[in-house]
């Protein structure tokens, strides 16, 4: 058992624990426990057919064991601490102590068998989101199983026919447990390693929380009013970059668990969608986009030539999906002069500010704010804040990142003169067009209102 | 000529009451007040004069209360006005000498008479002369005066209770003045907060950031804290003129000045002791209607003995009720045995005498009651106040403080914000009002042990109808 931890030489994080007793070790596999939300470099096949390893962002692959040629693995459904970003940790529950859980990687043919530990306080169960598999193994309680009762472990097998990208999750008051971060990322790959392969792979689930600022559990009922856009369970500046060499072929992978639909957005290259729910799409049928739509319940693959060195933002493009805990309540600031008011308000409340009316930003503003709550908007970059949150991340290319090395390279520094500037010279005098367009922006005229005062007519006056 | 002569034993026996009395029909030198004062030191510890105006005592008391009035009043300051400035203690105070001089009347025989007559006819002269003494007030004097004395001694409780009672109102008058004045400038702050957000809003409006129905909701918050604050003041306003009432302040005497806040609660609460024993020896209203008791007592045994005079309408137990005078008084009837040999006024004089012992129980019984209350109350006002002040206040803060870390981290709004400002600042007068509760419980708590709290109410009249 403890040689497979090889593989993930240099993951220190991986914390092993037996969970069953030595005499129940012969037939129940180890199931690893993983300790760190970082981004763990991928390991290489140990026995089985070979394949190109993905990287999960923000996460990990979960070894397996094989027994008379089935790989077993061990999920253990439980309750986690899963870091969000520094400064901000969420009781979720989640698999092998992170939520999402660990990334199954498998084979097209491969007989899996995957045993399922419940942890939680109730009752549970796994779906294998899109995959071909016996009726009784789709993982649906009270239609093709019974719920897993806390303390019992339940084996799902079968064979992994489709090559493609799937996710796991409850299909068991789903509600709350995907709600608390009860998900998981499914590879499967084409037997023929050469098959479309490419030089990185990045995988990673959507997932949105509603966690009020000063607490530590999301609000499982929320439907709509999610605070916390995030990969995998992390938030920007939380979120690790995507480091890969100029010239790499990338794909990126991502299926979306939250409730809404999520404009992935790459900057710099132009992508193709070439992997869908149902398997991978053919040459013939991609076109290039900057931006594809990721729906509720979807996967896509999206590939590209990373040949633009740089750091190139990756993010939804759903404004409010970068941003961090806000008030979506706040009404608008802008422009309104606040003297003399502010000076009152500050009587009342000592340590008041005026914010908004100048606009959102809050301008290196530092201000304490609730515990375990992260800034709308955070990070730093090297020419000041990014003003960014949730669903952001950045393609970082670099000439001389090598192969297999998934480090982040730091900020990317610019050839000379490939940086915008500012402009120092005198101003034009502002000059009003008499163009057509003129008329959109017209000058401000002084708003009349008329009063109109009805008089009572003919004997409705006389009561 | 015939003379009308005594019947030697009634002369003697007149001669000697004359003898007997003549010492005893003098006033005291302090007309009762000494003990008055005394009483009432020994509970609220404040003694009580009588002076008139433009005499030397009266200058001094004069000045006194100047002097008291001069700085902002501390309680004890205000009870020292009102007892030296409250016009129905003066009023109550002179009754004392009414209750004397009717004591000194008594022990004094009215004036003997001299009648002379002188009638002729018939050739006939006949002159009469007599003298008349006053027969009927000799043989009732010994129980007039006796009655009197008595009376002059409920005079004396009566007036230390209004004093103390007078204190007890006065000092619970100033816990509500210095109250109200501070909510009421919490009522001014509110107001701000609501301003504040309702000329934000208008601001906000201006600019098209706001709708006009979310702009007059602000409004409406605004104006309707501005009538709060109208109350509030018109509050401070009416409880301070109930002290000034008490203190019996007038002219430039009604501008005396008040501290800003209430004292702060002491460290620890007093400790449970032996209240309803202590009050059963205090209190002045029980002391009274000891003394009614006595009085009756005393009324049943002359009764028994003569069985002719009957003094059943000796008003020993005087009612009071708020806002009239005390009025008490009795007469004595003194009927002829001729064809009533007095058993029914025996029996009558029993029946009253037990009514009197059972009211005296009962106000016994009702005062134990009152004091068992008054702790309860002062014991729960103290644990409030403190709640207020160790709990809530500080949890309103901390509520304020996480409010401004979202407010900082624009997950709230600043209406919100300000929202938070005026709830916190009702907290706070909760507190305040909390905290006078309690001053005001210690208050009755002190009255019930002492002065005889609220007056127990009077099922009956007195004994005479």
């Amino acid at each position: 058992m403890s040689s497979r931890r090889d593989f993930f030489s240099g993951a220190a994080a991986l914390v092993g624990a037996g969970l069953v007793s030595r005499a129940g070790a012969a037939t129940l596999p180890e199931a690893p426990i993983m300790g760190s939300a970082a981004t763990q470099p991928p390991p290489a096949p140990p026995n089985g057919r070979p394949y190109n390893p993905v990287v999960t962002l923000n996460g990990w692959s979960l070894p397996w064991r094989m027994k008379d040629g089935v790989k077993e693995f061990h999920l253990i459904a439980e309750p986690v601490v899963r870091e969000i970003a520094p400064g901000m940790k969420a009781n979720l529950w989640g698999y092998n102590g992170q939520s999402p859980g660990p990334t199954i990687e498998v084979v097209e043919g491969d007989r899996v068998r995957i045993f399922v530990t419940n942890r939680l306080p109730e009752h549970t169960s796994i779906h294998w989101h899109g995959q071909r598999l016996p009726n009784g193994m789709d993982g649906i309680t009270g239609l093709t199983q019974p719920g897993i009762q806390p303390g019992k472990t339940f084996v799902y097998e079968f064979v992994a026919r489709r090559p493609g990208t799937f996710m796991y999750h409850p299909h068991a008051d789903e509600m709350v447990q995907m709600a608390m971060g009860m998900m998981g990322f499914w590879v499967t790959h084409p037997k023929n390693p050469a098959l479309h392969a490419v030089d990185r792979d990045f995988v990673f689930l959507l997932n949105a929380y509603d966690i009020e600022p000063g607490s530590y559990t999301p609000k499982v009922n929320e439907m709509t009013d999610f605070n916390l856009w995030t990969f995998n369970s992390r938030a920007f500046p939380g979120i690790d970059t995507m480091n890969v060499r100029q010239g790499d072929r990338v794909r990126i992978r991502a299926g979306n668990l939250t409730m809404t639909n999520h404009p992935i957005h790459l900057h710099g290259h132009e992508f193709e969608v070439t992997g869908t729910d149902g398997g991978w799409t053919r040459p013939e049928s991609r076109w290039p986009e900057v931006t594809t739509d990721i729906a509720v319940g979807q996967m896509r693959a999206i590939e590209f030539i990373a040949d633009a060195p740089g750091d190139w933002p990756f993010h939804c493009h759903k404004s409010h999906h970068t941003m961090n805990a806000m008030g979506h309540k706040v009404p608008t600031l802008i422009g309104v002069d606040q003297r003399g008011v502010a000076e009152k308000i500050a009587k009342l409340v000592p340590d008041y500010m005026v914010m908004g009316d100048k606009g959102g930003s809050m301008g290196g503003m530092d201000m304490p704010i609730p515990e375990n709550t992260l800034p709308m908007m955070g990070g730093q970059g090297p020419f000041g804040d990014i003003e960014m949150g949730g669903m952001f991340t950045l393609l970082k290319v670099r000439k001389d990142q090598k192969p297999g090395d998934y480090r982040d390279p730091g900020w990317y520094r610019h050839p000379p003169g490939t940086v915008a500037w500012e402009w120092t010279g005198e101003p034009p005098a502002a000059v009003r067009s008499n163009g057509p367009g003129a008329a959109a922006t017209p000058d401000r005229k002084p708003v009349e209102v008329e009063v109109t005062v009805r008089k009572p007519t003919g004997h409705q006056g006389h009561h | 000529m015939r003379t009308q002569p005594f019947p030697i034993r009634l002369r003697v026996a007149a001669g000697a009451c004359l003898l007997v009395l003549g010492g005893c029909a003098s006033f005291s030198k302090d007309g009762g007040l000494d003990a008055v004062s005394t009483m009432t030191s020994e509970r609220i510890g404040q003694d009580v004069r009588l002076h008139e105006t433009g005499d030397a005592a009266g200058d001094d008391a004069h000045a006194e209360a100047a002097r008291l009035l001069a700085q902002p009043l501390t309680p004890d300051a205000a009870v020292r006005v009102a007892l030296l400035n409250n016009r129905a203690l003066r009023a109550s105070l002179a009754r004392l000498g009414v209750a004397e001089a009717d004591l000194v009347q008594a022990g004094r025989m009215r004036n003997p008479g001299i009648g002379f007559s002188r009638m002729s006819g018939g050739g006939e002269t006949d002159i009469e002369r007599s003298v008349m003494v006053d027969l009927v007030g000799l043989l009732t004097m010994p129980m007039r005066r006796d009655i009197e004395a008595r009376r002059f001694e409920g005079a004396k409780l009566a007036a230390a209770l209004d004093a103390v009672r007078l204190a007890a109102d006065t000092r619970k008058a100033w816990f509500n003045a210095v109250a109200a004045a501070q909510s009421a400038r919490y009522a001014g702050q509110v107001r701000e907060a609501a301003q504040a957000g309702a000329e934000l809003a208008a601001r906000m409006a201006q600019v098209g950031n706001l709708s006009a129905l979310d702009q007059a909701r602000e409004q409406a918050f605004s104006a309707e804290a501005t009538a709060q604050l109208a109350r509030a003041r018109h509050n401070a306003v009416a409880a301070r003129e109930h002290l000034a009432r008490m203190m019996g302040a007038w002219g430039e005497q009604t501008a005396f000045g008040l501290p800003e806040r209430l004292p702060d609660l002491p460290a620890s609460p007093k400790a449970a002791g032996a209240f309803e024993a202590e009050a059963m020896q205090q209190r002045l209203d029980l002391r009274l209607a000891r003394l009614e008791l006595e009085a009756t007592a005393r009324a049943l045994g002359l009764t028994k003995a003569t069985g002719f005079i009957n003094v059943l309408d000796a008003g020993y137990l005087n009612s009071s009720k708020t806002g009239s005078a005390r009025e008490d008084g009795y007469a004595i009837e003194l009927s002829l045995p001729l064809f009533d040999w007095g058993g029914a006024r025996v029996a009558k004089a029993e029946a009253v005498y037990m009514a009197s012992v059972h009211r005296a129980a009962s106000a016994a019984v009702l005062a134990r009651s009152q004091v068992r209350e008054a702790w309860s109350a002062y014991r729960t006002g103290y644990d409030l106040a403190r709640h207020y002040r160790d709990e809530i206040v500080p949890l309103q803060k901390k509520i304020s403080d996480e409010t401004l870390l979202r407010y900082n981290g624009m997950l709230v709004s600043v209406f919100e914000l300000l929202a938070d400002a005026r709830s916190q600042i009702g907290g706070v007068n909760a507190a305040i009002l909390a905290q006078r509760d309690f001053w005001i419980a210690e208050t009755e708590l002190q009255a019930a042990i002492h002065g005889g709290g609220a007056a127990v109410p009077n099922t009956e009249q007195g004994l005479s109808q």
